[in-house]
């Protein structure tokens, strides 16, 4: 069994699931360390609205090297074993880091399909709740598109009308709050 | 009857549920722990390129998980 999967009462396994207080965590200790990084992928989309479901949150860090000493820090504050090898790796630059012994299941992509740079995704990222960076969807979409897994093309269709959908109505993203935005 | 309007009818029936949602609960209802077979077997996993990830798909992932 992949360590983080604990075991809890009755002995019933206790799957570590992404949630609102863990994104809370993560944005606040990533900020702390003063990791770049952008929420991208479905569960990017979903800090938009869109109603699906997924397992685990894709991040988009910078691919630097300070980056990654401070991506090191931040994950093992969160909770995630960080071996001398993992860390070496993460510094060193990776396109693709995938982390399941920890607090919830995280994608690190660190050279998302059809999106140039961080930078540039950076600069057309959206700051949700106050907190959450997340990549903007049109990026989001862009890279779905060039990623063109089975997966991607079942989901595209989906996310475009959302896309619209937030056009028609003017928004950028769904309200984060209804009942008091 | 147009099918492809009325599946887009759904998606908005549902885009108008979730706006009625907060994020709070709307990624309550979102993340889903589901295990994928070989892929969530490894503490971690790391790759140089993305085409060394896809190619990785490709030989060790079941198609029905839709990585390739």
């Amino acid at each position: 069994m992949v360590p983080g999967k604990s075991s809890g009462v009755l002995g019933l396994l206790v799957m570590p699931v992404f949630s609102y207080q863990q994104g809370e965590r993560l944005a606040e200790v990533f900020n702390r360390w003063g990791v770049e990084y952008l929420f991208i992928g479905k569960s990017g989309a979903i800090f938009y609205g869109f109603p699906e479901t997924t397992q685990d949150a894709d991040i988009f860090p910078a691919k630097t090297e300070a980056n990654g000493q401070k991506l090191v820090s931040a994950l093992r504050e969160l909770g995630y074993e960080v071996s001398a090898e993992l860390e070496s790796e993460l510094i060193a630059g990776k396109d693709f880091v995938q982390i399941r012994g920890g607090p919830f299941d995280l994608d690190l992509v660190f050279a998302p399909d059809g999106i140039e740079t961080f930078a540039e995704a950076n600069s057309r990222s959206l700051l949700i709740d106050n907190r959450f960076p997340v990549a903007s969807l049109d990026d989001i979409i862009a890279s779905k598109r060039a990623a063109n897994r089975p997966k991607d093309r079942e989901s595209l269709p989906r996310l475009e009308a959302f896309r619209e959908y937030l056009r028609q109505r003017n928004l950028v993203t769904l309200p984060t709050n209804p009942s008091h935005d | 009857m147009n099918s492809k309007s009325d599946e887009e009818r759904e998606w908005h029936k549902e885009f108008d549920a979730a706006a009625r949602r907060s994020l709070h609960e709307r990624m309550h209802y979102s993340f889903i722990y589901t295990y994928k077979p070989v892929m969530d077997d490894a503490p971690y996993r790391t790759f140089d390129t993305m085409e060394d990830y896809r190619r990785w798909c490709r030989e060790n992932l079941p198609a029905y998980l839709g990585y390739w």
